[in-house]
């Protein structure tokens, strides 16, 4: 600083971004992400969702969630493997007795005719596993006056 | 210059110039592998299998979805059938919910119609506000 009166008093700022704190910073999301990260487990499948307005979150633990696909062409999958629709009670069984808490997506496809579905529903039903949700998309549609 | 007076000029501090760069790079990798958790749908609690309810005519109303997407209407005592869109359902419900706040909602889906079609009969009778649901498939 200059050892002149008023005027010349260098503003003490420095004029260099702090970067030695831009690696914490990093790591800190870093950290976010590396926790909050599931690795999808399975395969993605060819389905085209439905859509629904009253679409609601379902606020359960991934572990909680059985998922079970039906393609178009009517074919089931649970956990990457096909499984003949007789089948699915046994399949669930197990899975729901070592968790209760356990609730089973239907991620069928929008075309299925709806006599596949209810056969899952009737196996769900015959397995114990009574807490379903059909899997739908959000639907967008031209806001209309409620009452 | 003489060989024996050549230094090794190794630095003793870790370099820490480029850790940001490796922090942003995994960074970047955990930001695009990330699959939040999106579990979407409608919610429904099936009955369990031995659990059979005997309900009485007054308290049902049914809506029939045939394959073409359109809906039948019917009150559980009459005989009368109603045709309409599926977006009238709610309407629909809410009214006679309005009335009878015990009225069961049975969505009776045919076995040829398409999953879409059901769930749009769905959506509309949980907008309705409906409680109580009951999936069924229609028999010939």
């Amino acid at each position: 600083m200059s050892s002149k009166k008023g005027f010349k008093r260098k503003s003490g700022a420095s004029s260099d971004i702090p970067s030695s704190s831009m690696a914490d910073i990093a790591f800190l999301l870093l950290i976010f992400f590396m926790v909050s990260t599931v690795f999808r487990k399975e395969k993605k499948r060819n389905i085209e969702w439905t859509t629904a307005e009253s679409t609601e979150k379902i606020d359960e633990k991934r572990k909680n969630i059985l998922h079970i696909w039906v393609e178009p062409d009517g074919t089931v999958y649970i956990n990457d493997q096909i499984v003949p629709y007789d089948n699915i009670a046994d399949i669930v069984r197990p899975i729901y007795a070592e968790n209760r808490e356990l609730v089973v997506a239907i991620r069928g496809d929008r075309d299925v005719p709806y006599n596949q579905i209810n056969t899952i529903t009737e196996q769900l039903q015959a397995s114990g596993a009574v807490r379903v949700t059909f899997a739908t998309r959000v639907e967008q549609r031209v806001q209309r006056a409620r009452r | 210059m003489p060989i024996l007076n050549r230094k090794q000029r190794v630095s003793d501090e870790i370099p820490t110039a480029s850790m940001a760069d490796i922090a942003f790079l995994l960074l970047v990798f955990f930001l695009t592998t990330t699959v939040f958790n999106e579990e979407k749908g409608l919610p429904i609690v099936l009955p369990e299998q031995s659990e059979e309810q005997d309900v009485s005519a007054k308290n049902l109303i049914f809506f029939i979805v045939r394959p073409d997407g359109s809906v039948v209407v019917k009150r559980g005592e009459s005989e009368q059938e109603q045709v309409v869109q599926y977006r009238q359902v709610e309407i629909i419900l809410r009214q006679e919910l309005a009335q009878n706040s015990n009225l069961i909602a049975a969505v009776k889906t045919d076995p040829n119609a398409a999953y879409r079609h059901m769930v749009n009969v769905l959506d509309e009778v949980k907008k309705a506000g409906a409680e109580r649901i009951s999936l069924q498939i229609l028999e010939e």
